[in-house]
């Protein structure tokens, strides 16, 4: 069953239900259907390419769009609206879209690209252009293709599938016990996986999908709450971690009718975790963990084993998941992950390909298995710093000067040493009014870390670079 | 007396990254082959140490070159002076 199949399924049993509401306006499922059959009717897809390039943004307009180009046979490329110029063009020379849908104000924003032989559409354009079709198109396997945002390589194509949406969908659902009944508030980015997912739930289920643009916007959010009735909320870890900045007895009160916060992206701050427990007490707050190219593939509901509270769960079902490890006497290694939720090849790509061995992902992350099959994320294989043969993981660095108290926060990285390859850098900033000196820094590490992790060269810095999730971006530290 | 400190500084330095380095073990004179745990990650551990602590940079040549506790105090002493 495809996504377009489950919508079909919500106009047969709820058609004037409101299924979908963004800032601006609300429809039904079966207001959603006709735009989306209108859309998808459009001669402008009487095309032989199979790929429509659409610059997705969080609006009715645009889910319309999405599932209009899925219906209409096509592969939907996704484009963030925030793209660089040299990313789009990357994209597109990899995708090879022959139209792309936007909106005007992106249509004006993108018409400055140097893009030959290639046409962008708004959605009224497309829909403008709509005709009696003799015979409805079949439905293409692959539903969407999203380009992972590769901080050190270029971008890689990972071409999801029908087969894979509906696996992960009906995990989710399972896992997380979404319903008819739900009220989804998302304040995601649709071009992102994780918002595109809880669309796709929301669907699955027939619930009520609400759309939030900004999420950055804390009040917003917190009042969105209130206002739809909200029974379950979708935001990255760094926006929960914002929301505790408000007094425990108002977000109580916003929170009264929430059932299920689900988070992703990164594994979620303990101290976050601690916090939010007693505000949504005997309700869940769930993270999982997953891969544009293996979405959703373990679950961790957090409960009052506060030692699993850094964990990110076991592995959703139907999937695999394997530590390869870098010495048998390490229980850390790089994970693999095998099951309906993994792509079988990137997009055009033999290279990327290789990431792929017998159906297992080699995903770059590194963590460990608890006894119980528990995971456990540790960082990213690209950032392993290798000094003079010994591989060291930053987080291990950074954790421990964490812990003292004079420091905000920090970032251990690797720079090249001509004597050992590698040696560590870390960039710290102080917490206000303190003067820790770089020697306080140094004595707690050697107390706390063997000599080969100990950082070699301190810097005191404003500021980290890190992505709208919070993640640093490791290749703009020097 | 400043020397007195640098002197000072240099022999927290030893036990910082030596830290079961007792007073009557540490000599001026000890030579790197003496000591059971200086290996290439103590050297530079000292190095970093040093650096941090006299907010001064050796080159490479200067890193390679210190070999007992003498060696970094000289080298040190090159810099402030």
């Amino acid at each position: 069953m495809n996504i377009i199949d489950s919508l079909r399924n919500n106009v047969k049993k709820y058609p004037s239900k409101i299924g979908f509401i963004d800032e601006e306006n609300k429809v039904t499922f079966q207001e959603m259907l006709d735009c989306v059959e209108e859309f998808s009717s459009s001669e402008l897809f009487k095309n032989k390419n199979q790929t429509v390039g659409l610059i997705l943004e969080n609006s009715i307009e645009d889910i319309i769009a999405y599932l209009g180009i899925i219906n209409s046979g096509k592969i939907v490329h996704i484009i963030p609206p925030n793209i660089t110029e040299k990313n789009f063009i990357n994209q597109i020379n990899s995708s090879n879209p022959y139209i792309v849908i936007c909106s005007e104000k992106n249509r004006i924003n993108f018409s400055n690209f140097d893009i030959k032989d290639l046409t962008i559409h708004t959605n009224e354009e497309i829909i403008a252009k709509s005709i009696v079709q003799e015979k409805i198109p079949d439905i293409n396997k692959i539903a969407y293709l999203i380009y992972t945002s590769g901080t050190t390589s270029e971008p890689k194509g990972v071409p999801i599938s029908h087969e894979m949406i509906e696996f992960t969908t009906k995990n989710i659902v399972k896992v997380l016990e979404y319903s008819k009944n739900d009220i989804d508030l998302t304040p995601l980015p649709l071009y992102h996986s994780f918002g595109l997912g809880c669309l796709h739930t929301s669907i699955y289920v027939g619930s009520t999908f609400v759309l939030l643009k900004n999420s950055n916007n804390l009040e917003n959010i917190l009042n969105s709450l209130k206002k739809y009735n909200t029974t379950t909320l979708a935001v990255v870890p760094a926006t929960l971690t914002k929301f505790l900045k408000f007094e425990k007895q108002y977000l109580d009160e916003k929170f009264s009718n929430i059932r299920l916060i689900i988070t992703n992206s990164t594994s979620i701050p303990k101290e976050t975790v601690n916090d939010f427990k007693p505000i949504i007490k005997n309700r869940k707050l769930a993270t999982y963990y997953g891969l544009t190219e293996a979405s959703r593939s373990t679950f961790m509901i957090f409960n009052e084993n506060s030692k699993l509270d850094e964990s990110v769960g076991k592995s959703a079902p139907g999937v695999k998941i394997k530590i390869k490890k870098f010495d048998k006497k390490l229980k850390i290694g790089e994970i693999i992950i095998q099951g309906k939720n993994v792509i079988k090849n990137y997009w055009d790509n033999p290279t990327a390909d290789k990431n792929l061995e017998n159906g297992w992902l080699q995903t770059n992350d590194i963590g460990y298995l608890d006894n119980d099959e528990n995971l456990f994320l540790v960082g990213r294989n690209d950032d392993l710093i290798n000094i003079g043969g010994e591989k060291v993981i930053p987080s291990e660095i950074e954790e421990i000067i964490k812990q003292i108290p004079e420091i905000e926060d920090v970032v251990a990285f690797g720079i090249d040493n001509e004597i050992f390859g590698k040696i560590i850098k870390v960039n710290i900033i102080k917490k206000k009014n303190s003067n820790v000196h770089k020697t306080k820094i140094l004595s707690y590490c050697l107390k706390n870390l063997e000599k080969f992790k100990i950082p070699s060269k301190i810097e005191f810095v404003e500021k980290i670079p890190k992505n709208e999730y919070g993640k640093v971006k490791r290749s703009m530290l020097k | 007396m400043q020397d007195e400190k640098v002197k000072n500084d240099v022999k927290n330095i030893f036990f910082e990254v030596f830290p079961k380095l007792s007073e009557n073990e540490f000599g001026w004179g000890k030579e790197q082959k003496d000591y059971e745990n200086w290996d290439s990650f103590a050297q530079l551990n000292i190095i970093t140490f040093a650096e941090s602590k006299f907010d001064i940079s050796f080159s490479l040549d200067e890193s390679i070159e210190i070999k007992s506790a003498n060696d970094l105090l000289n080298c040190i002493n090159s810099h402030l002076k």
